[in-house]
């Protein structure tokens, strides 16, 4: 399967948190509810309902990382990692083809769709915190070999991966729905990239 | 003869990539005099040791630089990100007490001032720049230069004059005067940090916050 330099590999994953946890902080804090968890259409998930979805995997993965992290005995980082077959589809789903659009559409596991409107303030909240534990969590996994540690995955935590490919999986899944969070913003009226505050405009 | 002008060009080329660094530190430095000055004038000398004492340094994100219990011996000067200074309670709740952000001192003040264990924690906010240098090298110019002295003496009597203020504001105002008084401050924060720590160093619950911050927008 495809191997990879571990310290880059973990660079890469940080890197890629730390834009959208930007982004989520500088634009989407100040987005009304309103638009937040206006839905582009019946079957479309709103940018509130795409933070629900992707919370309910934080609640379960970021606990178990922060278990296998603590378990991990090897104190030797690994040079390489080595992206198990199954880590490696589950990735690959769930990023952009070639054109950069999102590939194949899926319908969410049960246990992972929004179930109820909840204030888009609470969500991005929880949203916020689980990113900022994400970067802890990949900081720490620096002094870890990502090959050794196992977790669960969680519609059958019998089924294992290695810590790695959760790690990419995650941030890959994060990409997908946060893609998905910004075209419901845009249809909702948002600019990419802009804000709605008026009053506060003289920005840093 | 193109070799010749290559040989003259090459050392001025190395020049150019040793010196962007120096300049990055030198328009750090500009800022610290800058903020040094506003509040206390030194002279040329004063300034040439006191500016000789800083290094360069910077933090990812969420990166805790001083922990309840140390004792605080780093002085920063902010150039880049945002960072705070929080209390946690008996019951793991955090208490944001102070944001720091370019350009000024930080680290925990008190614990630095009196070398003293810190009751509080100290972190980066978002991916931050600053300027450093230890409390042995300050203590150690403190002691040859007097107007040194004073000038620690003015910004710790000016972080004090803050303190007093923001506990009139935390004990009398409305969380809406609060939250007004904060943005018109600070606009800028609403986009460079969570708004959990907002709240929390305002006192304000995230539901309440949430609301002012949807009626005070157009």
């Amino acid at each position: 399967m495809k191997d990879y330099n571990q310290e880059t590999l973990l660079k890469e994953l940080q890197n890629q948190t730390e834009l959208i946890l930007e982004k989520a902080i500088s634009n989407w804090q100040l987005v009304p509810h309103s638009k937040f968890a206006l839905k582009p259409s019946a079957e479309t998930w709103s940018a509130n309902e795409c933070l629900q979805h992707l919370n309910s995997y934080g609640r379960y993965y970021l606990p178990a990382i922060e278990e296998s992290l603590k378990k991990a005995t090897s104190n030797s980082s690994a040079n390489h990692f080595s992206s198990g077959w199954l880590g490696n589809y589950f990735t690959k789903l769930m990023l952009p083809d070639t054109n950069g659009l999102a590939s194949k559409k899926m319908k969410a596991p049960k246990d992972h769709q929004p179930k109820q409107i909840l204030e888009s303030h609470l969500v991005l909240t929880e949203f916020i915190d689980q990113q900022e534990k994400l970067l802890q969590l990949l900081q720490m996994a620096k002094q870890v070999d990502l090959n050794k540690s196992k977790i669960g995955i969680s519609i059958a935590p019998f089924i294992k991966l290695k810590l790695g490919d959760v790690f990419m999986f995650l941030v890959a899944h994060l990409a997908r729905h946060t893609n998905q969070a910004e075209r419901a913003l845009e249809n909702a009226g948002l600019e990419r990239g802009k804000m709605l505050m008026p009053l506060f405009s003289k920005v840093a | 003869m193109a070799k010749g002008f290559a040989n003259l060009v090459e050392p001025f080329f190395l020049l150019a990539i040793c010196s962007s660094s120096l300049v990055e530190l030198s328009q750090s430095l500009l800022h610290l005099k800058q903020f040094v000055f506003s509040l206390h004038a030194l002279s040329d000398e004063e300034w040439n040791r006191f500016s000789s004492i800083w290094q360069e340094g910077e933090a990812k994100r969420k990166t805790i630089l001083t922990a309840k219990g140390e004792t605080e011996k780093t002085l920063y000067f902010v150039t880049e990100g945002v960072q705070r200074a929080y209390y946690l309670t008996a019951d793991d709740k955090e208490a944001t007490i102070v944001f720091t952000y370019p350009f000024s001192f930080s680290g925990i003040a008190d614990s630095f001032l009196t070398q003293t264990p810190s009751n509080y924690f100290f972190e980066t906010l978002t991916q931050s720049t600053f300027l450093k240098t230890t409390h042995a090298q300050v203590a150690e110019l403190l002691d040859q230069f007097p107007n040194l002295e004073r000038f620690v003496s003015r910004a710790t009597a000016h972080a004090l004059k803050g303190a007093l203020q923001r506990q009139v504001e935390l004990q009398t105002y409305s969380a809406e005067k609060k939250f007004t008084t904060l943005l018109t401050r600070s606009p800028q924060v609403l986009r460079l940090i969570p708004h959990k720590y907002l709240a929390s160093y305002l006192g304000i619950d995230a539901a309440t916050f949430s609301k002012l911050l949807s009626t005070v927008r157009i």
